[in-house]
């Protein structure tokens, strides 16, 4: 990757119009995405300069072993008919090669394994950049500034940088995205919105702000996204999907919000009386004959719905209950594990899409989750070594597209997720009996993988990211601090 | 984009929106995070919708006022819900809006927002088609409209979409939502699935959206009635044969199988088109899918264990290592007899799942 203070002005003039990201979920990669008019996903992937490669001569190197997967599969069965996707798919492994061989380093640092090493210093300053006064570029993200926030604070706080000094600065920030009816918007004078507020929540608690949220207008206002079917909608009158689910569950645990509908909830008069009622049965409406999640019942599968359907799980009771009770947990192991591709390493959110850093988080954090439901679950179920050999010289979509905020934030927490080891404490208790309060979000265990784990990762020591909350997709130590804070209860 | 920069103010000095005061974007503190340098009209218009919003104001010039937020930040979802609203209370012309739409889209193709607001307008133009629609009806301009001709225009514009981006989520899901909201299930639909395969046998959206179709449909057998299987297990092979090494009808021939409730073994000689291992080293292999099937396949037969351990280990070991873990697990998991990891027997969950999952 490049930070802004080493790009020249051209390439940082093009960082600002490159409103990095407005969705949550990457869901822009194929290669004919030509767009007019202002910034938008999918913009920056046509390459438009040259690599900055030439700026820094490359010594000759030896290349490493090569991993069999990379040369070998890749050629076992290309004798398909060619389409559009195959096309893109050959495209996008072409992109890569270089990379995976090494034989492009980018004139980046190697670790003592000849890979490039976790850049702290550049990968914290770019996310700075976008906590920075922004340009006129980025008022496509006006919408999403919550995001933001939580992209380059919990980014940064993966890479042990301490975030407790932007508290009051966040804080006076999101003051004024809080409505009077509850919930944050985008910004001042939007509606209360899951996502946003779910980032807004996520970031307050990076840095330790969450006094400034009114847990009783919050409580209130979920009660009115909540749906008679057991799902919740993203904002009054918005689209109903399995990002609300996930999102409500995590404000309302995070909180220690009541389970109980408010009394004015609309669901109560389809017989709901819990934010929980009909939950789990909804999630499971969203599997398909794929194995996989889609966002709504009957739609495509998709890795970061995948993710949001397990944490959401997850929340509701410990993983090894909630999981194998709402879903085909074969299935949808076979599925994850389908979606690691050949030669890159990374994953591709959907079959046959192309491989995206993003899906290192959304695909990657799966597998703690579902590893923990899994009985006789020994060596996990995932390559992580490949995600290591994997296009690390930014944090980024794939070679040919630019950086931003949510592919550093996500891709960081893909390698922490490769990295470090995540179990559930099945001995823990799953409720608690003073508040009512879900704890099974609360009973995950981390350590660092071990030195001859990160040898076989090849992996220096100072190159691994922070232990990451496989539920909440924060510092573990965070998402205690937030687990004490609320411990009473009540509103 | 215009340089809305160099325009004029255009509310301020605007006779029509003397009566309004608009709110200015509230303080954010001194140093405001990832604070965006707004053009001064984007500010403008923002401040004058704080305030129509607050004061709820449904109004001519409150579409015009959404019209221009959103042609300067077309992911302002605050902006389209609120259209909706104004659109509702007005009585506007809904099917203008529509052809708005139609150039809107276009040019924001991954927008959340925009496809959820056409579904609000298109519900209400046509809230239930199945009962003719043409003289029911809220009372506005488009009440009795012809539901053939608005089904015909959706459809057909939905599919140049397609031909912009033909996996987009978004307009999937919306196009899922059309099929079910006018009940197109026999309309043509299948072929369209099969002229979007036909396209791209990658395509995996155009495999799930075929799923629905076929299966969707509330009360409806899918798959599990013999003359559809059949037939969608031919169409599956045939498109099989086209690319081995394509995961997409792999999964759908699964799905068929396990919704069907049918043994895996109806497809063995199938797979071993794609890998037939009595040849020696397995060499013939065209499709990791067809061994990883016949793995399933073989593990349910107790006496065939060593070549369901056979075709895991080739899967492991040559035609599919970066998934070594996997299929290291799914190893372990036969050598316990869990079964867990095998889709062998269809326990009832399974099919439970799976059943649910279509039937919305």
């Amino acid at each position: 990757m490049t930070s802004s203070q080493e790009n020249g002005d051209d390439t940082l003039d093009e960082l600002l119009k490159d409103k990095a990201r407005i969705e949550e979920l990457s869901d822009d990669e194929d290669e004919d995405d030509s767009m007019t008019g202002p910034p938008f996903p999918g913009n920056h992937l046509k390459p438009r300069r040259k690599r900055k490669s030439k700026l820094h001569p490359q010594p000759q190197r030896k290349l490493l072993e090569i991993p069999p997967w990379i040369f070998d599969t890749n050629e076992l069965f290309h004798n398909d008919v060619k389409t559009p996707s195959r096309n893109a798919l050959d495209k996008t492994a072409a992109e890569c090669l270089r990379f995976l061989t090494l034989l492009d380093i980018q004139g980046l640092p190697l670790n003592s394994h000849g890979l490039p090493h976790l850049r702290r210093k550049p990968h914290a300053d770019f996310l700075r950049f976008f906590l920075g006064p922004l340009q006129t570029g980025f008022t496509a993200m006006d919408a999403s500034r919550p995001w933001l926030f939580y992209w380059c604070l919990a980014g940064l706080s993966f890479l042990d940088v301490d975030v407790s000094d932007y508290k009051e600065r966040l804080i006076e920030t999101v003051r004024p995205l809080q409505n009077p009816g509850g919930g944050f918007g985008g910004g001042h004078g939007q509606y209360s919105h899951c996502a946003c507020t779910y980032a807004t929540v996520l970031a307050l608690t990076a840095v330790g702000g969450l006094d400034v949220v009114d847990r009783k207008t919050m409580w209130q206002w979920l009660g009115t996204v909540k749906q008679d079917d057991g799902g919740f909608r993203m904002a009054v009158g918005a689209e109903e999907d399995i990002r609300g689910a996930y999102c409500a569950m995590t404000i309302i645990t995070l909180l220690n919000l009541p389970l109980e509908l408010p009394p004015d909830a609309p669901a109560r008069k389809g017989g709901l009386t819990s934010f929980t009622d009909k939950l789990g049965e909804w999630v499971g409406r969203c599997q398909t004959y794929e194995g996989g999640i889609g966002g709504g019942p009957s739609n495509e599968v998709h890795g970061a719905y995948a993710f949001c359907a397990l944490a959401c799980l997850s929340i509701l009771d410990a993983p090894h209950i909630s999981i194998p009770k709402y879903l085909d947990i074969d299935a949808l192991a076979r599925w994850l594990a389908s979606t690691q591709t050949t030669p890159e390493g990374g994953f591709a959110g959907r079959p046959n899409k192309l491989v995206d850093a993003c899906y290192s988080h959304w695909v990657g954090a799966c597998f703690a989750l579902i590893e923990a439901a899994l009985p006789g679950m020994k060596d996990g179920l995932w390559n992580k070594a490949a995600l290591q050999t994997g296009p690390q010289g930014g944090m980024r979509d794939k070679p040919s597209a630019r950086p931003d905020g949510y592919h550093t934030c996500y891709s960081l927490s893909g390698l922490s997720a490769a990295q470090n080891h995540y179990w559930y404490d099945s001995k823990s208790n799953t409720t608690d009996a003073g508040s009512g309060r879900l704890l099974a979000a609360f009973n995950w265990q981390a350590k660092r993988g071990t030195a001859d784990e990160l040898a076989v990762l090849k992996v220096d020591e100072e190159d691994v990211v922070a232990l990451i909350h496989p539920v909440f997709v924060l510092r573990l130590e965070a998402v205690e601090a937030a687990r004490r804070k609320f411990e009473a209860g009540g509103l | 984009m215009p340089d809305h920069a160099e325009d004029e103010a255009k509310y301020y000095d605007d006779p029509e929106w003397a009566d309004i005061e608009p709110i200015q974007q509230a303080d954010q503190g001194p140093n405001p995070l990832a604070a965006i340098a707004y053009t001064d009209e984007y500010a403008e218009a923002m401040a004058y919708l704080r305030t129509v919003m607050a004061r709820d104001e449904k109004s001519e010039r409150v579409l015009r006022l959404t019209k221009d937020v959103i042609e300067m930040n077309p992911a302002h979802y605050t902006v389209w819900l609120y259209r909706a609203q104004v659109l509702f209370a007005t009585h506007a012309d809904l099917h203008k809006e529509l052809e708005w739409l139609n150039e809107t889209a276009s040019q924001y193709q991954k927008n959340y927002q925009i496809w959820h607001h056409r579904q609000l307008i298109v519900s209400r133009l046509c809230p239930d088609p199945a009962s003719s629609a043409a003289t029911r009806g809220p009372p506005f301009p488009g009440a009795g409209i012809d539901v053939d001709s608005l089904v015909a225009k959706e459809t057909s514009f939905v599919a140049s979409m397609f031909d912009k981006d033909a996996k987009n989520y978004h307009v999937w899901s919306y196009r899922q939502w059309l099929v079910r909201h006018f009940g197109l299930w026999d309309k043509g639909e299948l072929e369209f699935t099969e002229a979007s395969i036909e396209k791209d046998v990658r395509n995996n959206s155009a495999w799930n959206h075929r799923w629905y179709v076929v299966n969707g449909k509330e009360g409806s057998e899918g798959v599990k009635e013999e003359k559809v299987r059949e037939r969608e297990i031919a169409f599956t092979k045939r498109q099989i044969r086209l690319a081995p090494q394509n995961q997409s009808p792999w999964n759908y021939l699964r799905g068929i199988l396990r919704k069907a409730n049918l043994r895996f073994s109806t497809v063995q000689d199938f797979c071993i088109e794609f890998a037939d291992l009595s040849k020696p080293e397995g060499d013939d292999v065209f499709s990791s899918h067809a061994l990883d099937l016949l793995a399933d396949i073989y593990a349910v037969d107790e006496g065939r264990n060593e070549q369901a351990k056979r075709c895991l280990l080739l899967l492991k070991d040559k035609y599919d290592p970066i998934r070594a873990n996997y299929w290291q697990y799914r190893l372990e998991m036969l050598d316990k007899e869990m079964g867990s990891g095998i889709d062998s027997h269809l326990p009832e969950h399974e099919t439970r799942n799976l059943t649910s999952a279509v039937s919305v």
